[in-house]
């Protein structure tokens, strides 16, 4: 590009040349794009997480795909991701960065609605058929039909495990397609000498993927968004069975459930000290950024059927993506690079940094997975019916004040059941109209 | 005598300067603005906001709730009442048993006995970290893969359950709380016993006082002044307990302390304004024995 110089600025030449570039996969959609004024000045981004983390280098490579693009500089500032979470009304009503990694569902609906959230269906629309009617649905706002994120990848629940420690104990859990099989699995696995069904929940939020897949499994999809919406009750025979379940494997589990939290069941696995554990496959690059061999070493498979009537046909696969936050100094150019990170460049740049995600997008070449990757398309596949995780899926009010602390009383005490499950329907009865 | 006295004080009072009455103003009125803006206005807010439905956002969303909040937390709301429960078990270790070690280890420092620079030194250091650094230098210790669970041998798939085990892990944080607290009050202590008459004491001792004698009925009593502020101290540190736990526990309300369940309904969750409410619970629970304690130590006093 240095050669150019013809008294056309720089920038507007980029642009072009991205421009015919894209126009190869994203056809007319960016027509609507060129009569826009041209997108310019810093860009100040929120990677939640440490420095330190995979995932952090990732975002950093993509963003400076963006700035080698547009020439728009990016700032990026690394923020704990708890701590981001707990205080986003605040951040987002002060001088908040202006684009973010974010969650689809109640976290971004509710806030768009309360005017934090920047609209970014332009962006959404000019990504156009690279995102799946699914996605976009996802990643819809349902009280007025707008996107407040840009999807970009999402991940699924799944019972994690390494190959090589189920051949050394002569198991293989891609057979396990039965509850029974799966007791069994822990039984093996725990006469072994390692931990049969790893669990934290220190964190609260850990063991809502092993409740809500059990809520799936045995009373349906349904069933399960009806109770987190509030159409079910908690005190149902049904949900004591989930509950029920649960309790069945808490003799498998790691005697130190509440004192580990989802990082540190992460490191059972990596240091071979579990069978299996349910966890969402974000945790993967993890694996990539200690050893390329500890990374093939990783596989999921999905959590067997219970009930035959829904056998395994829903799965928890939370939506991420890039939010831009309503105040931030340059909301425009927020929008522009997430736009841009959701697109074919802004996915290979993250892709070539180390990213392992499952990108929604169908300009990403699914055909260069690797196998993992490729399994976790397959777990995916097998289902047809998509939660986005508990504290996605119910209001941010019940999720982690009630149901954290609920599941954290079971698993302390699950002879208190009865008690902690009218506990539970009684603090959803006492919430406040949204 | 005394006459003469007041007459010159009310006359030095007309005879303030403009210079002055400008410097005491300032003096008086600054810090009371300060206060006035950066405390009462917000704690005035909260506890108005604590009686309504609120999602912190848009001012014209507010709606009134009465007590809903306050019947929220006190009937339907059993983590409320373990809260209680660790703030007053917080409240009762720390006056019975880490601020009385605190006086004793004052008591044998002042007594000068062999190193006890050393000791004083020993003790006094943690006072100088927060707590919110206590609590991560512990939690990397005591958490599993901590460096106490090295030393044991335990990696983190055999890791011994501190902060998850009920049975002791009110006792571990009291433990590393109070690792703290004695020091501090062995500091306001010391300090107070340095100004001590130690006439006093040689008199008591020729009385044939022994040593328990003269520390009830001749120092603790002498002591008041220090005695109150370290009560106040012990009850406001007991009741405003916060940034040690949520360290360790996160926002997961594993362990729960008031101002935990008041920052956790805050933080970007609400739509109701419990979190308000759990603060003007513990703000009450602060303030209002305290208040009630120092009318009667002032009353006492006028007598």
């Amino acid at each position: 590009m240095s050669e150019v110089n013809n008294g056309i600025s720089r920038r507007s030449v980029l642009k072009g040349a991205a421009i015919g570039g894209a126009g190869l996969v994203a056809g007319g959609s960016l027509l609507a794009g060129c009569g826009k004024k041209q997108v310019t000045g810093d860009v100040h981004f929120t990677i939640r997480g440490n420095l330190s983390d995979a995932g952090a280098k990732i975002a950093i490579a993509a963003n400076d795909a963006y700035t080698k693009k547009t020439g728009n500089k990016v700032i990026s500032q690394a923020v704990n991701s708890d701590d981001f979470q707990n205080n986003f009304v605040q951040i987002m009503q002060g001088t908040p960065d202006d684009a973010f990694g974010w969650m689809a569902g109640w976290r971004t609906n509710a806030r768009a609605d309360a005017g934090l959230l920047a609209d970014v269906s332009e962006q959404v629309k000019a990504l156009g058929s690279s995102l799946s009617a699914a996605a976009i649905q996802g990643a819809t706002n349902p009280s007025d039909g707008k996107q407040y994120i840009i999807p970009t990848t999402y991940y699924p629940w799944g019972l994690h495990y390494r190959k090589s420690t189920m051949q050394e104990l002569g198991l293989n859990p891609e057979s396990i397609a039965t509850w029974d099989d799966l007791i069994k699995l822990c039984e093996a696995t725990q006469k072994k000498g390692l931990v049969g069904y790893a669990l934290g929940d220190k964190g609260g939020w850990e063991a809502m993927g092993t409740f809500d897949i059990l809520n799936m499994r045995l009373n349906g999809y349904q069933f399960h968004i009806d109770l987190l919406n509030g159409k079910e009750k908690w005190t149902d025979a049904k949900v004591v069975e989930v509950f029920n379940h649960m309790g069945q494997l808490i003799p498998f589990m790691n005697k130190n459930v509440l004192d580990i939290s989802w990082d540190g069941m992460r490191d059972l696995l990596l240091q071979k000290k579990c069978g299996a554990m349910m966890m969402g496959s974000w945790f993967a690059n993890d694996f990539l950024a200690k050893s390329q061999a500890d990374y093939d070493d990783l596989w999921i498979v999905p959590f067997p059927e219970i009930n035959p009537e829904h056998g395994i046909d829903s799965i928890d696969a939370p939506l991420d993506g890039i939010s831009v936050a309503a105040n931030g100094k340059n909301p425009e150019g927020g929008a522009d690079l997430a736009g841009f990170l959701g697109s074919k460049e802004g996915i290979d740049a993250a892709v070539a940094a180390g990213d392992t995600s499952i990108y929604i997008s169908s300009d990403f070449d699914t055909s260069s997975y690797d196998a993992f990757n490729k399994q976790k398309l397959a777990v995916l596949g097998a289902a047809k019916n998509i939660g986005f995780f508990l504290d996605r899926d119910t209001r941010g009010d019940f999720a982690g004040p009630v149901v954290g602390p609920a599941i954290q009383s079971f698993l302390k005490n699950p002879k208190d059941l009865t008690k902690i499950l009218e506990s539970t329907q009684a603090q959803w009865d006492a919430l406040p109209a949204l | 005598m005394k006459t003469a006295a007041v007459n010159k004080k009310v006359r030095s009072r007309r005879s303030l300067s403009r210079n002055d009455r400008f410097t005491l103003g300032a003096f008086v009125g600054l810090p009371t603005l300060l206060q006035v803006v950066f405390l009462w206005f917000p704690t005035l807010i909260t506890v108005v906001l604590s009686f309504t439905y609120w999602n912190g956002i848009n001012v014209g969303d507010i709606k009134w709730a009465g007590f809903a909040n306050y019947k929220n937390i006190f009937l339907g709301s059993p983590v409320f009442y373990d809260a209680l429960k660790n703030n007053v078990v917080w409240l009762l270790w720390f006056t019975f048993i880490a601020t009385p070690l605190g006086i004793l280890l004052a008591y044998q420092f002042d007594r000068k006995i062999k190193g006890h620079q050393i000791y004083e030194t020993i003790f006094y250091m943690p006072v100088v970290l927060s707590l919110a650094i206590i609590g991560i230098i512990w939690n990397f210790m005591l958490q599993p893969g901590g460096f106490v669970q090295g030393v044991m041998g335990r990696d983190i798939g055999n890791a011994v359950s501190i902060w998850g085990n009920y049975s002791i892990n009110s006792y571990v944080i009291m433990a590393v709380a109070s690792w703290r607290h004695i020091g501090y009050i062995m500091l306001l202590y010391l300090a107070g016993l340095k100004a001590f008459d130690s006439s006093l004491r040689e008199a008591s001792a020729i009385d044939g006082a022994t040593e328990w004698q003269t520390f009830r009925k001749i120092i603790f009593p002498t002591m008041r002044p220090v005695n109150v502020i370290i009560l106040v101290i012990t009850i406001i540190d007991s009741l405003r307990a916060f940034d040690l736990v949520y360290i360790i526990y996160g926002t997961s309300t594993a362990w729960p302390l008031l101002n935990i369940l008041a920052f956790q309904n805050f933080a970007g969750q609400g739509i109701s304004m419990k979190g308000a409410a759990y603060s003007v619970i513990a703000l009450v629970l602060c303030v209002v024995p305290i208040l009630v304690y120092l009318r009667n130590v002032f009353k006492e006093d006028l007598q």
